[in-house]
C-alpha cells in the first residue's frame, strides 16, 4: 500500500500560547513526509477558518496544553463546521486542567465534528491515524 | 550579634532608596536585610472563595512568602467574553480571571490576607496588559509582572510594535494608578521567555532592557528574573550578571530586586526529581543572592496544582533556602556577562527610544529567540547543551555574540532530537535515584527497613546517644534525680495546635497516653525536689504537620522540674543542659558531625559563654512585623515566625511572657501582670525553631480550678492532680525538651523523622 502525503495545517487553541508542542508536532509530521503549515499559538476561531479555506489542508492538527482544550478545540470544531468545512479534524495534547482525560469532554468534542481527541497526548496514536488517513487518500485517489 | 540585635529591623540590602513601606518593593527588602529568601507560588484558580484560600495558606505557610494571583490564558489573550462565559457554565481555569470579576469581589477576596507582610502580585502573560492593570490596581494592588517582548513573544501573535506599545501605556497606567504613597513594582518575564533552550547571556539581557523600559515609562520599582537553566555554575554567573548589569545601566533611583524561576522548561514528572529541582533552585538562588524565588510544583508536568502541592512547594524551598550560605563572588567578568553585556550594548546603540530599539534590534535579527515561532522573530539560532552541562550557541545568525561550537555540518533537528533536548534537566532528575537521607531533604521517610539501614540514621543515632550520656552527667551533676515517667494516666496536659492525646481502653475506662507529665512531675516534686525524665510521648498531631519536618506522632522528651524554682532559675538549667551538650558531642563525635556538614564554627556563639538573651512574645511579635510576618499577639509564635526569628539569631534565646491562652493552665500567671505568663520558650539559632518550653508552674488549687475552667477544661477529670493541689503542691518551676529537636538542631539535618529509628509521621499509617 503506497501513502500519500498530505497537506496539514497544525494550529494552537484560541487560547494557548504553548509553541513547544507546536515545533515538535511539525517536525514530527514531516519526518513521516506530509506538508505541514503552523500556524502557531492562540489561532482564534475566525483566523482558523479563514486559513482553511485558504489553504484547502487534507487534515486539521489542533494542539492545545494550557488546560482549556476541552472548551477552545470545541468552539473551534463547531466554527468550522459551521462554515462548512468537512475535512477530518484531530485534537490533541492536556486538554484539560485535571491531568487525565475527560470522557464527557471528549463525547461532546467527537459530537461536535472532532475525527480524533487525542486527549492523552499520544503522538504514536496520531503516527497510526496520520497512516491510515494518508493510505486511504492514495485509493480515493487511485 | 545577639538574638535581639539581629532581630533588629535593619535597611534595605537592595540598592536604590527605600520604596514605600507597604509595597512589593519594601517586603522584599525587609526580608532580603533579615537574610530571609522571599518564596512565592505560581497560583491561580477560577473561583475566589478557593483563590483566597490558596493565598491565605500560602501566607500561613512555614516560609517568607509573598502571594500570587496567576491569571487565565482567557484573560490573558484579552477574551473576556470567554472567561465570563467559562466562568457561568463553571468550566475549569487555568488561573484567576481577575478582569471578568467586578473588582468588588477581588478586593473581597484580598481582604484581610493581603497586607505589608503579605503582599500579592498579579503575574499574567498578555501582551495588550491594560485592562489587567486597570483590575488590579481597582482592587487594591500594585505589583504585576510582564515586559514588552516577553509578555508577546512567547505568549501571543501580537505584533511585537503593538506589544511594545502596550506595555509603554501599561506601565504608565501602573504608574498612574497607583500614585504615591503605593509604589507600583514590575518584575520583567525577560530572564524566562519560552523557558528553555535559550543560553543565559541572552536572558540576562532582555531581562536587564526590559527592566530599563519599565523604568522609562515611570516604574520605579522593579525586579529582574531570571530562570534556572541546566548548569548551576552558569546559573550563579547569569545571576551575579545581572546584578552587576542593572547597577551599571539602572538609574540609582530605582528600587530593584533579582528573582529567580524555578526551572520553566519540561519539568521532572516524579515526585522526589520534582523536589529536587526544587531545591537546587532554591540553593542557587540563596548561593547566588537572588531576594525572591518562584517555586514550581511536584504537579508541574501534570496538572494545574492543588492549593496543597503550592504550600508544600513553598515550604521545601524555603527549608532548602535556610540551608544554604550566600557565596560572596563579585559580579565576574563571566562569559554569561560578557554576552548579555553585548547584546545590551547592541540594543541601546539602536537609539534612545527603547521600545523602538528592541523592535529593530528584533527586526534585524540581533535579537533571536531560539525556536520562537512568533513572526517578529528571526528564527535564525540555535542552542545546544555542552558535554558539560551548559547551555550554549551553536548558531548566532545576525547576533552579535559568536557561536561557541562552530560545527561545519550541523545535523538536521529532528522530532526526537528536539524532544530529547527539551527533557534532558527533567530526565536527569527522574531517574537519577533519590538523594541519600540528609543529602537532601526528601519529605517522608523510606520504607523502615531501608530508613533503619541508611547511614545517616546511624549517624544522628551516635550523636544522640552521646547527647542522653551529656544530658544525664550534667542533670545528675546538679543533684537531679532520674524517674521512669508513666506511660498511661487518665489525663496528660492538654495539647495546643489541635494535636490530641492518644486514648486507649484502659480496664474499660478512657485513659491517654502521655503527651508530656507536667502533672505528674509536679506531683513528684513532693519526694524528689530535683528530677528529671526522658520519657516516650505519643501525640496525635494533625495529618497537615506531616510536611514541616518538625513534628512526630512519637517522641522522646527531656522533663525537667525543680521545686522553689523562678523561670529564670529554670531558664540557667536549660541553658546550661544546652551548652553542655553540645560540648559533649562535640569532644566525643565531632568526626560524626562533620560528616553529617556540621562545623564547630555553627556553635561557636552558642559556646562563647554568658547568659542566653532573652526578649518577650511582645517583642517577638513586634520584630516579626519588622520582618513583614504577621503574628497574632494572643497565640503561640507560629512554626513561620519561630523560623524567621530563629534564622535571625546566631546564638539561642528565650522568649517570655507568653500570653494566657496561647498555654495550658499548669503555666503560672505573673501575680503583678494578668494575662501574662510566666513561662519561655528556647528556641535555637540557625532555623531549628523551638527545642524547649517550659514555666513556673501553678500549684495553687483554686487558681488551678479557676485556669482550667477559663481553659473550657473540666476540673473533674482531673480529681487526682487537684487532689494533690489541694494538700499542696510545692511551687516549681521546668521545662520539657524534645529529644528529637535537640539532635536535630546538633546533627542539623532536615526533618524529625531523620533522627529517629522509628519515625511516626502526622497523619500517615506507618509501623
Ligand atoms: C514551557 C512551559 C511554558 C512556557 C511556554 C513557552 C512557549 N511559548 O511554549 C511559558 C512559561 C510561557 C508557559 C506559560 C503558560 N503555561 Co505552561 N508550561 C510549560 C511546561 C513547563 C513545559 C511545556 C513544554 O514545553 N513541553 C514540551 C513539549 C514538546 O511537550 P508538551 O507541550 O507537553 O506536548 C507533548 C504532549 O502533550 C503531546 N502533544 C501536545 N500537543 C499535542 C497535540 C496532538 C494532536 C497530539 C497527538 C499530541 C500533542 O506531544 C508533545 C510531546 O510528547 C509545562 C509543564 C511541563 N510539561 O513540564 C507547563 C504547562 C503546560 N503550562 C501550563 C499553564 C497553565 C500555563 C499558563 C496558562 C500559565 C499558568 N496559568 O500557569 C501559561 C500559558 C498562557 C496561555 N495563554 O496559554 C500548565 C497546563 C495545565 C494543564 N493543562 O492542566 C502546565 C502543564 C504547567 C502546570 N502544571 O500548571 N508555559
Amino acid at each position: 500500500m503506497r501513502r500519500r502525503s498530505l497537506d496539514i495545517l497544525l494550529a494552537g487553541t484560541a487560547s494557548d500560547s504553548h509553541t513547544w508542542n507546536l515545533v515538535y508536532l511539525q517536525l514530527f509530521l514531516e519526518e513521516r513526509g506530509h506538508r505541514v503549515g503552523n500556524l502557531g499559538p492562540c489561532v482564534p476561531d475566525p483566523l482558523l477558518v479563514r486559513e482553511c479555506a485558504a489553504r484547502r489542508p487534507q487534515l486539521l492538527v489542533l494542539a492545545s496544553v494550557n488546560g482549556h482544550g476541552y472548551r477552545d478545540g470545541l468552539g473551534a470544531v463547531r466554527a468550522l463546521r459551521r462554515a462548512g468545512h468537512t475535512l477530518p479534524v484531530v485534537i490533541g495534547g492536556k486538554l484539560g486542567t485535571a491531568g487525565e482525560a475527560d470522557p464527557a469532554q471528549r463525547a461532546l468534542l467527537l459530537e461536535a465534528g472532532c475525527d480524533r481527541v487525542f486527549d492523552d497526548g499520544d503522538t504514536h496514536a496520531l503516527g497510526a491515524y496520520l497512516d491510515t488517513l494518508a493510505a486511504v487518500e492514495t485509493r480515493a485517489a487511485a | 550579634m545577639t538574638a535581639a540585635a539581629a532581630l533588629a529591623p535593619s535597611p534595605p540590602a537592595t540598592g536604590g532608596p527605600d520604596p514605600r513601606p507597604g509595597s512589593f518593593g519594601a517586603f522584599v527588602a525587609r526580608c532580603a536585610a533579615a537574610g530571609q529568601l522571599v518564596v512565592q507560588p505560581r497560583m491561580g484558580f477560577a473561583d475566589p472563595e478557593r483563590m483566597r484560600d490558596g493565598l491565605r495558606r500560602t501566607k500561613a505557610a512555614a516560609a517568607t512568602a509573598a502571594g500570587t494571583l496567576t491569571i487565565d490564558s482567557y484573560t490573558r489573550v484579552g477574551d473576556r467574553a470567554a472567561a465570563r462565559a467559562a466562568l457561568a457554565e463553571g468550566a475549569p481555569l487555568n488561573g484567576y480571571p481577575i478582569a471578568a470579576h467586578p473588582a468588588a469581589r477581588t478586593r473581597a477576596l484580598l481582604a484581610g490576607v493581603a497586607d505589608a507582610g503579605f503582599p500579592v502580585q498579579v503575574r499574567h502573560g498578555s501582551a495588550r496588559p491594560e485592562a489587567i492593570i486597570r483590575a488590579l490596581t481597582a482592587a487594591g494592588l500594585d505589583a504585576t509582572e510582564g515586559g514588552p517582548v516577553s509578555y508577546c513573544l512567547p505568549y501571543d501573535r501580537t505584533p511585537l510594535a503593538e506589544s511594545v506599545a502596550h506595555w509603554a501605556r501599561g506601565c504608565e497606567l501602573l504608574a498612574t494608578l497607583a500614585p504615591a504613597p503605593r509604589t507600583a513594582h514590575l518584575e520583567t518575564f525577560g530572564g524566562c521567555m519560552l523557558g528553555q533552550l535559550a543560553p543565559p547571556g541572552l536572558l540576562v539581557a532582555l531581562s536587564l532592557l526590559e527592566g530599563l523600559f519599565f523604568v522609562r515609562h515611570g516604574i520605579r520599582s522593579v525586579s529582574l528574573s531570571y530562570a534556572q537553566q541546566t548548569h548551576p555554575g552558569q546559573d550563579a554567573e547569569a545571576l551575579r550578571a545581572l546584578r552587576r548589569l542593572a547597577e551599571e545601566f539602572l538609574p540609582a533611583g530605582v528600587d530593584r530586586h533579582l528573582v529567580l524561576y524555578t526551572y520553566m522548561g519540561v519539568y521532572p514528572r516524579t515526585a522526589h526529581g520534582a523536589t529536587r529541582l526544587l531545591e537546587d533552585s532554591a540553593r542557587l538562588a540563596v548561593r547566588a543572592g537572588a531576594e525572591r524565588l518562584i517555586v514550581k510544583t511536584a504537579a508541574e508536568a501534570h496538572r494545574i496544582p492543588t492549593v496543597q502541592e503550592n504550600v508544600r512547594a513553598l515550604e521545601t524551598a524555603a527549608a532548602a533556602a535556610a540551608r544554604t550560605t550566600p557565596e560572596q563572588a563579585d559580579g565576574g567578568d563571566s562569559e554569561v556577562y560578557q554576552e548579555a553585556r553585548r547584546f545590551v550594548e547592541a540594543v541601546l546603540d539602536l537609539g534612545d527610544d527603547l521600545g523602538r530599539a528592541l523592535r529593530t534590534a528584533f527586526a534585524r535579527g540581533l535579537l533571536d529567540v531560539p525556536y520562537c515561532l512568533h513572526p517578529d522573530n528571526a528564527g535564525r539560532s540555535r542552542s545546544f547543551l555542552d558535554p558539560g552541562g551548559r547551555l550554549r550557541w551553536s548558531d548566532t545568525g545576525a547576533m552579535p555574540v559568536a557561536p561557541y561550537a562552530t560545527s561545519s555540518r550541523r545535523t538536521p533537528l529532528t522530532a526526537d532530537g528536539l524532544l530529547g533536548a527539551l527533557l534532558t534537566t527533567s530526565s536527569r532528575y527522574d531517574s537519577d535515584p533519590p538523594a541519600p537521607e540528609g543529602a537532601d531533604m526528601e519529605h517522608t521517610p523510606p520504607p523502615l527497613g531501608t530508613h533503619l539501614a541508611s547511614p545517616t540514621l546511624r549517624s544522628a543515632m551516635l550523636v544522640q546517644q552521646e547527647a542522653l550520656y551529656a544530658v544525664r552527667e550534667f542533670l545528675r551533676g546538679q543533684g537531679f534525680t532520674e524517674l521512669l515517667p508513666p506511660l498511661v494516666g487518665p489525663v496528660t496536659d492538654p495539647g495546643g495546635r489541635g494535636a490530641k492525646a492518644l486514648d486507649v481502653d484502659y480496664y474499660g475506662q478512657p485513659y491517654k497516653l502521655m503527651t508530656s507529665a507536667i502533672l505528674y512531675k509536679q506531683a513528684s516534686l513532693r519526694g524528689f525536689p530535683k528530677l528529671f525524665y526522658i520519657a516516650p510521648n505519643v501525640r496525635v498531631e494533625p495529618p497537615e504537620t506531616a510536611g514541616t519536618g518538625r513534628h512526630l506522632v512519637e517522641f522522646h522528651q527531656i522533663d525537667v522540674e525543680l521545686a522553689g524554682a523562678s523561670r529564670e532559675d529554670a531558664q540557667a538549667v536549660a541553658a546550661g543542659l544546652l551548652t553542655h551538650v553540645v560540648e559533649h558531642v562535640w569532644s566525643a563525635v565531632p568526626e560524626v558531625l562533620r560528616e553529617l556538614g556540621r562545623e564547630e564554627m555553627d556553635f561557636a556563639e552558642l559556646l562563647s559563654g554568658g547568659k542566653f538573651d532573652s526578649c518577650t512574645h511582645a517583642e517577638a511579635v513586634a520584630r516579626l512585623a519588622g520582618h513583614g510576618h504577621t503574628q497574632s499577639p494572643d497565640a503561640e509564635i507560629d512554626w513561620a515566625g519561630e523560623k524567621v526569628l530563629s534564622l535571625a539569631a546566631d546564638r539561642p534565646f528565650f522568649i517570655d511572657d507568653y500570653p494566657k491562652g496561647s498555654r495550658g493552665f499548669y503555666d503560672r500567671e505573673d501575680p503583678e501582670r494578668p494575662g501574662v505568663l510566666r513561662n519561655f520558650d528556647l528556641i535555637a539559632h540557625g532555623g531549628y525553631g523551638e527545642l524547649a518550653s517550659g514555666s513556673e508552674r501553678e500549684a495553687d488549687y483554686a487558681a488551678l480550678v479557676t485556669r482550667m475552667r477559663e481553659s473550657g477544661e473540666n476540673p473533674a477529670k482531673y480529681a487526682w492532680y487537684l487532689e494533690l493541689a489541694r494538700e499542696g503542691i510545692a511551687s516549681s518551676a521546668g521545662f520539657g525538651m524534645g529529644l528529637q529537636r535537640l539532635v536535630r538542631f546538633l546533627t542539623g539535618l532536615d526533618a524529625l523523622w531523620q533522627v529517629s529509628a522509628y519515625p511516626k509521621l502526622p497523619g500517615v499509617i506507618a509501623p
